[in-house]
């Protein structure tokens, strides 16, 4: 799907923005205001994926009273989501409606100063940019939901090839870019402000004036983790507060930016493990400095120009989608490690060559075959997106 | 990585048409013509030479009616749109014949013609064994008949059709036959005289070991332009694609004469230099000796399949009747499952599916998921083929 096709459902604010009495409390603050209350309703914010994470994201920011939201999400709501996903209720699972459409008819009843542009797609290289509102050339891309180019991207996503694809957008086109993620009973976030200029000059964003710019995603970790390394929610389990913290991390690092805070802003990553007990916090400062990072030093956008895009097949007359992954030369699936996860949801089948298991996801039979080099087929549909999201779910993108 | 789908394109390509493609686009790279600068004079020298070549290949008597086409698709539809469509201008309906074994670039453009009403259209049925028997065409003829298209081999079964058992068939009857030679065009003889084939369409880049991006349509005499003064035809063709030739530019129309008729807009001539140098490399070799090399390596895989009782083997078990192309299917494995895996665990390239042949796999029980096939090529080595069939044997386990 190109991003032209792409429709997004659109709730416009009807309350007038000029009365901000009902964010009294967070005028309070210090640091806030009037001031940084306008800035908030003024701003637009690309919300990435709508799950437990993302849900929780754009709930708060929506109370907060970000001006315009748009959130960005290809599956639809199911029961199992309902433990931790706080937009959606039972009445969304009975009418099978997408999560960025269930979350924008949530939001119009929550806050109705806030803009919300629903988009139902998977988020790929050839249409971030666009929903980021950006052209490929830096410009405005008038024509997208947000209209003009995002104040900033929030990580609500649930694989790490979409994570690189933000954190891509983000250091092209000089945009803040939260990142967040949580899985079992643990989670990370981390602020990036990105570079926008080569090492040794100074870039032109308020951050990079200020000398707060950090390292971005590739700075720390250089490669995305291979399919079928990390666990996923859907193999692994998770926790309603592991997500719902993390998420809320995310949210007061981006009122913090969004405000013009930016001496508040988290210098670190932080990591945490609810169930053992531990907070930690990375200084991560230096790895801009000794990593010679293709993204933001050599502005070298692998993950936008498609590099490491998996490719989706539909098989004709199969009723199946083939999804192929670009490893490193040699590097092949643990199926040991992913027989285990996998056999939370059924038997699994399988030789050194390829597993087979088959899968229910959201009351809809998929079977999954897997092979060695990280390529599935998933038989079931023929929609890239839908085979994308149990690839994502099931085995771990 | 093994390459056994030689079918689909030949790999490796002709030793020296990589190297005249570099040298045509360093050197001599013009746009050809027949009255301009000695640049263009020398790439239209080029072009009249490989047309030859293609000519006395398959001993076409006027080299001029050797028509350059994108692929064999393109030269399919340049023959099947263009005889239709001047028979709909005279105001007829006409009757068309083909076969089950077709690939889509013939039985798609058919059945577009048919469900618009423009023709009548009869498919003849194969055999068990994989073919179609010239009487059972005979049978199908009406008095409103004009055409038969057929293919000179299954891209399936890889069986060989009594192609000129049809043509005389056709002949007889006064209809016009098109022969689609993408499986035997540079590997089985074809002398469009003797067969008495009156269209014969043939991409370049399979067993021609030319580029992709290269085809030829042969028009006989007895398919005159339509503004031709020749007498007595069953059909003229009108032009597909109609636009600047190079030569004579001061007529409004399309110019009658062969092959500017049917060649408006600058053609392929890096790839045609590619073609002809692939050309050059085939006349050292001998042919026969090629389609028996082939054949020897489909009867091992053949003897393989039918010796084992979990594989299916589709199409006749003598190698000999067939071009080097077999399709089997192993019992527990759909065929992109077993495709997958014999590229993801041991880099043999095969083509699994339904091979653009839909009429076929349903004549051969194996709609829709397909078959596996293999198709050795002039350069397969008898130990990529035991390769193969030790993939297989460990696969079956």
């Amino acid at each position: 799907m190109t991003a032209t096709d792409t429709q997004a459902i659109e709730t416009q604010a009807t309350d007038t923005p000029e009365d901000l009495s009902r964010y009294h409390r967070q005028m309070l603050l210090p640091g806030f205001g009037e001031a940084g209350q306008r800035k908030l309703l003024g701003a637009t914010a690309l919300v990435v994926g709508c799950g437990a994470l993302g849900t929780v994201i754009a709930n708060m920011l929506a109370r907060a009273g970000v001006g315009h939201l748009v959130i960005v999400d290809r599956d639809f709501i199911e029961m199992t989501n309902l433990q931790r996903q706080v937009l959606f209720d039972e009445d969304d699972v009975a009418n099978a409606i997408p999560k960025a459409e269930a979350a924008r008819a949530k939001i119009a009843k929550i806050n109705s100063q806030v803009n919300v542009s629903a988009v139902v797609d998977d988020v790929n290289h050839t249409n971030i940019e666009w929903l980021a509102g950006v052209r490929p050339d830096g410009s405005d891309a008038a024509d997208s939901p947000a209209g003009r180019k995002v104040d900033i991207i929030v990580d609500g996503v649930d694989n790490f090839e979409t994570r690189y694809l933000a954190n891509d957008c983000a250091v092209k086109h000089g945009i803040p870019y939260v990142y967040g993620g949580a899985v079992g009973t643990v989670g990370a976030s981390y602020p990036i402000l990105p570079h926008t200029a080569a090492p040794g000059t100074t870039g032109e964003t308020p951050w990079e004036r200020e000398g707060k710019a950090t390292p971005c995603l590739r700075c720390i970790f250089e490669q995305a983790p291979p399919p079928g390394l990390n666990p996923t929610c859907d193999t692994a389990g998770v926790i309603g507060p592991a997500v719902s913290i993390v998420a809320n991390f995310e949210v007061l690092e981006t009122l913090k930016i969004l405000t013009g805070n930016l001496d508040a802003v988290s210098p670190t990553m932080l990591n945490l493990d609810l169930w053992g007990n531990t907070v930690r916090q990375f200084k991560v400062a230096r790895a801009y400095d000794i990593s010679d990072c293709r993204c933001c030093h050599r502005r070298d956008f692998e993950f936008l120009d498609g590099k490491f895009a998996s490719g989706t097949t539909t098989l004709c007359g199969r009723n199946a989608v083939q999804i192929t992954q670009k490893l490193g030369d040699g590097q092949k699936l643990d199926f040991a490690e992913i027989t285990k996860r996998l056999e939370q949801h059924g038997s699994v089948n399988g030789s050194r060559f390829m597993l087979r298991t088959d899968i229910v996801d959201n009351g809809e039979p998929y079977e999954l075959t897997l092979f060695t080099d990280g390529r599935a087929i998933i038989k079931g549909t023929q929609k890239p997106a839908v085979a994308k999201s149990i690839y994502a779910k099931y085995v771990g993108a | 990585m093994i390459y056994l789908d030689n079918a689909a394109t030949s790999f490796p390509k002709a030793p020296g048409m990589a190297e005249a493609m570099t040298k045509f686009l360093a050197e001599d790279a013009a746009n050809p013509g027949r009255a301009g600068h000695r640049m263009a004079v020398a790439a239209e020298e080029m072009i009249d030479r490989a047309r030859l070549q293609l000519a006395r290949l398959v001993n076409a008597p006027m080299h001029e009616r050797m028509v350059f086409t994108l692929n064999g698709t393109d030269a399919l539809n340049i023959a099947i749109k263009g005889v239709v469509a001047s028979l709909s201008e005279g105001g007829e309906t006409p009757h068309v014949i083909t076969t089950v074994l077709e690939h889509n670039s013939v039985s798609r453009p058919l059945q577009a013609l048919s469900d618009a009403g423009r023709i009548t259209l009869t498919r003849v049925d194969c055999d068990d064994a994989g073919f179609v028997d010239p009487e059972a065409i005979r049978k199908a003829i009406t008095p409103a008949t004009k055409l038969v298209v057929m293919t000179h081999a299954s891209n399936v079964t890889g069986t060989i059709q009594d192609a000129a058992a049809v043509g005389r068939v056709a002949r007889e009857a006064g209809l016009l036959f098109c022969l689609d030679a993408a499986q035997t065009i540079g590997v089985v003889p074809i002398d469009v005289q003797a067969m008495q084939v009156d269209l014969l369409a043939f991409p370049g880049h399979k067993s021609l070991l030319g580029p992709t991006g290269t085809g030829g349509l042969y028009v006989g005499e007895r398919v005159p332009a339509a503004s031709e003064d020749v007498a007595g035809t069953p059909a003229r063709l009108a032009p597909f694609r109609e636009g600047g030739t190079g030569g004579d530019s001061a007529t409004p129309v399309q110019p009658a004469l062969y092959p500017y008729y049917l060649e408006g807009g600058t053609p392929n001539t890096v790839g045609i230099a590619g073609l002809s140098a692939s050309m050059d490399y085939l006349a050292q070799r001998n042919l026969a000796d090629t389609l028996a090399h082939e054949q020897a390596q489909v009867q091992k895989v053949i003897d393989y399949v039918t010796d084992h009782d979990l594989m299916t083997l589709y199409g006749n078990t003598d190698a000999t009747t067939r071009v080097g192309t077999v399709s089997f299917n192993i019992d527990g494995f759909d065929a992109p499952d077993l495709g997958s895996i014999l590229d993801d665990s041991f880099e043999i390239a095969t083509r699994p599916g339904l091979h653009c042949a839909p009429y076929a796999h349903r004549r051969l029980g194996t709609f829709p998921v397909g078959s596996v096939r293999v198709s050795p090529g002039a350069f397969t080595t008898d130990d990529e083929v035991d390769a193969l069939l030790d993939a297989l044997g460990q696969v079956v386990g």
